[in-house]
């Protein structure tokens, strides 16, 4: 019996032995990529932290804290009412989201609390930002709005256009390949290049290609990259500030941005394609399903995971955007083309207000952080794995 | 159930956003508090000597360094050639046994950027081409030599004639103010804000000369808005008088004219509101609003309606006189055409002039010399007539002036531009400068030109506020 023990204690003393080699055998094979993730992400993002916290110009100044933040923010206070706002927005559509899967008597009452408390987030959220807005850095606040319109234009548009190209590429048709490779061109070619050849299109000559094309249609020239006036503005809706939308401006870098990425999610998009059971398709014929509820019911459910990462990166991405803006942008477009990473490259090699532009940068990382985060909370519940 | 759901929940939360949105009352902007003076270097009172004091010479017995290095931005066959060619006759030539290595470290912008992080190290060059406003961004954390120490040294200096022979304008301009005065750089070549006229059109609308004022340059402009040239290209831009590029130097080009300045450099603070920069921004306010001028749609888009023959007036760089030589000739039929000074209110005219110079980096003091004595050659007439014919710019001595008749004779245009050189001012040499130009002052030329009615006095007001603000921010730096 007492053998026994020993001998069951020896092989479990063996097992945690091999098991710990295995772990270390796995920690040494993802050792190099751990260094260089920490030497190259981890270690700048730190650096800049520090940084963040100095008033750090030409040279490194006193430690001086969160003022940098604070230049952003204006006060603590500011931030925190946004937040709660923010949170009380979260909070409301949970309890709406409940209300909805409840069957019982407290139904109602649910709708009602979730309501109320969706409004008050509303208004508060709102509060935060107006007083932000007062006391913070103006610039930044706004560079956040036009950062989010480009966004809000790009990400939407580059996943319908791409799905839309990838159903049609999927199809039977001849010289598919042919397509293919063409619209993944944009994406691969150099954006520097392309975003001259865009300024050449919609230069605000009355010849230029873009003011030649709607010529067509009876539509006088218009200035496009020069245009710092909202579209609404121009197609006659007097609407000024946030609901103005974007500028003519940054439509037009919108336009490009769909341009070159659109490609590149009808390539992916072709691939989560290829991966649905050619039966559900067949099944569904059987039973009498059209093209469109076959698309609707199948194709769309089936690639919700591609669309979730594509929507996932097509954010992160519109929010880090830089080359094609930096060239794409123009004096007479003023502050409606800029985008929070433009201020902060501004801010960093044209103020060398090193301190200031990591603070902004730090605020940007965590804006990201936190989309992200949402989108995955949000969207990812409703990917269907299959 | 779920979709109905998530579609309340968005139409609740626009609702309460709008809401939050109403009742937040919008509230005329504050007026934003006049900035504090930007401090100025000042040096240490020194005490009053008690003794006769001795003239100590600190560079008696420094031995010049036998390598230094030299990071320039010049590309180009013709100026890599000629780059070459100075720094190896330099070498070979030198009393002193020094040896430049001349590197090419990228654009202007390249430099500044490389040059930031390496401030006060033993990484920085030696020699280093920059900008004005670039070097003071250096000196905010003290990294530069104040060439004074040694430009009117008796060994090592230069002679009251050399100094002499610079256009004025150009030997002033590396000297800072707002750092004492300390000579961060010497000038080795220059461009200069110039009109390009089509005179040939001119000739068209009755004029036998270019104008020499505004209003002679507005009439002219509105004229020619509603006269096409007879050799436009077909197909090309609807005619206008004038086209402006959205870019401080011509802010400082116009502001100039009308006999202003963009810089108190007693005060050491922006003037970008005094009333000649009104009267200027105004002025071409009024072109805009009366359809004689238009803005610049594209980079060189001026130089090419130019050479389409479809704009009578361009403001723009000297170094641009080849390019623009080349549009007119593009399309087989060219057409007569020159520079001139920019339209003026003054006696003489007033030409914006602007270019990098050589700096020397804060070292040893063999290595500052040696620095020194391979500037000091860059910059002297034989060289510098080598290197402007070379590289296409405007010389910096005036005595290149007779080296030079037979670029005169094949260019009339370089001939009347480089007449106008005496006439030369700058723009202010501040660190924050590309700040101030691109965040301040081009947004200030939209809104202007933009609106017909905006209240031109009004946004330079502010303008100035917000430039003298960031230059505060910036000195504030000076430990």
């Amino acid at each position: 019996m007492a053998e026994n023990t020993v001998v069951h204690q020896s092989r479990r003393k063996t097992l945690k032995l091999i098991r710990l080699q295995e772990q270390l055998t796995g920690y040494l094979f993802i050792l190099p990529a751990l260094i260089i993730i920490l030497i190259f992400g981890i270690f700048p993002i730190g650096y800049s932290i520090y940084m963040s916290l100095f008033n750090w110009q030409v040279t490194k100044g006193p430690f001086i804290g969160d003022k940098n933040y604070l230049l952003i923010f204006g006060s603590w206070w500011n931030l925190l009412v946004l937040v709660a706002g923010l949170g009380l927005i979260i909070l409301g559509s949970l309890v709406w989201g409940k209300a909805f899967q409840s069957l019982n008597n407290g139904q109602r009452l649910a709708h009602i609390a979730g309501a109320l408390v969706l409004i008050l987030g509303g208004v508060i959220f709102v509060t935060g930002w107006g007083m932000m807005y007062e006391t913070g850095n103006k610039d930044f606040l706004n560079s956040l709005i036009v950062t989010v319109y480009y966004a809000l234009g790009t990400v939407p548009a580059e996943i319908i256009l791409g799905l839309v190209l990838a159903y049609i590429l999927y199809q039977d048709i001849v010289g598919k390949e042919a397509f293919r490779m063409i619209y993944f061109l944009p994406y691969i070619t150099p954006s520097i290049s392309t975003a001259v050849v865009f300024q050449i299109i919609f230069s605000s000559r009355e010849t230029s290609l873009a003011n030649r094309l709607i010529g067509f249609f009876g539509v006088d020239p218009l200035k496009w990259r020069f245009e710092p006036k909202p579209v609404l503005k121009l197609l006659g809706v007097n609407v000024s500030g946030l609901a103005g939308g974007p500028s003519l401006a940054l439509l037009t870098i919108i336009i490009f941005g769909i341009w070159s990425f659109v490609g590149y999610n009808t390539v992916i998009f072709l691939s989560g394609l290829g991966n649905i059971p050619k039966e559900i398709y067949e099944a569904a014929e059987m039973d009498g399903g059209s093209k469109w509820d076959r698309f609707w019911h199948i194709t769309i459910p089936m690639i919700s995971p591609v669309t979730f990462y594509l929507t996932l990166i097509g954010f992160i991405g519109t929010f880090k955007a830089f080359n094609h803006l930096y060239v794409m942008r123009t004096p007479s477009a003023q502050d409606t083309v800029i985008t929070t990473s433009l201020l902060v490259f501004d801010r960093f090699y044209k103020a060398n207000q090193y301190g200031v532009a990591t603070a902004q940068a730090i605020v940007l990382f965590i804006v990201i952080m936190g989309l992200t985060l949402a989108q995955n909370k949000v969207m990812g519940e409703r990917v269907f794995y299959g | 159930m779920r979709r109905t759901s998530v579609l309340f929940v968005a139409v609740i939360l626009i609702a309460s956003l709008v809401l939050g949105a109403c009742a937040k009352a919008t509230e005329a902007p504050a007026p934003t508090e006049a900035p504090t003076e930007a401090p100025v270097v000042t040096e240490a009172p020194t005490e009053a000597p008690t003794e006769a004091p001795t003239e100590v010479d600190p560079w008696a017995d420094v031995v010049p360094a036998k390598e230094i290095v030299w990071w320039h931005q010049h590309t180009g066959e013709a100026r890599e050639a000629a780059i070459a060619k100075i720094v190896s006759d330099f070498n070979a030539t030198n009393e002193y046994g020094i040896t430049v290595t001349a590197e090419y470290a990228g654009s202007y912008g390249d430099i500044f950027n490389k040059m930031l992080p390496i401030l006060n190290t033993a990484d920085v060059p030696d020699v280093v081409v920059g900008y004005q406003n670039q070097v003071a961004t250096y000196q905010l954390a003290d990294a530069m030599f104040d060439m004074n120490e040694l430009i009117d040294h008796p060994k090592y200096g230069l002679t009251k004639e050399e100094q002499e022979d610079f256009f004025p304008g150009f030997f002033a301009q590396d000297v800072l103010s707002l750092f004492g005065n300390q000579r961060l750089g010497l000038a080795p070549n220059r461009s200069m804000e110039v009109m390009y006229y089509n005179m040939d059109w001119l000739t068209e609308l009755g004029y036998d000369a270019p104008p020499t004022t505004p209003e002679q340059f507005k009439e002219m402009a509105c004229k020619a808005s509603v006269t096409p040239f007879s050799g436009a290209t077909e197909g090309a831009a609807s005619p206008t008088g004038y086209e402006l590029s959205i870019d401080t130097s011509r802010f400082a080009s116009w502001t100039f004219a009308f006999g202003g300045d963009m810089f108190d450099y007693t005060t050491n603070q922006f003037t970008l509101n005094s009333d000649a920069a009104v009267q200027a921004w105004t002025f071409i306010q009024s072109l805009f609003a009366d359809g004689c001028a238009r803005l610049v749609t594209e980079n060189y888009g001026d130089q090419s309606d130019f050479g389409n023959g479809t704009l009578l007036f361009s403001v723009g760089s000297s170094s641009g006189l080849p390019f623009y030589g080349d549009a007119v000739e593009a399309d087989g039929t060219p057409f007569a055409w020159s520079v001139g000074a920019i339209p003026h209110t003054t006696a003489d005219p007033v030409q914006n002039v602007y270019g990098a110079s050589v700096s020397i980096t804060k070292s040893t003091p063999e290595r500052e010399l040696a620095a020194w004595l391979f500037v000091k050659y860059y910059t002297s007439a034989d060289v510098n007539a080598e290197w402007a014919k070379a590289s296409g710019y405007f010389p910096v001595k005036q005595s290149v002036a007779a080296k030079f008749q037979d670029v005169f004779a094949a260019d009339p245009a370089y001939k009347t531009a480089f007449d106008l050189l005496k006439f030369g001012k700058f723009e202010p040499p501040v660190p924050g400068y590309d700040f101030v130009r691109d965040n301040v002052i081009e947004p200030v030329m939209t809104n202007i030109v933009d609106d017909p009615t905006a209240d031109v006095k009004a946004l330079l007001d502010q303008a100035n506020l917000d430039a003298n603000a960031i230059l505060a921010e910036q000195m504030a730096q000076i430990k």
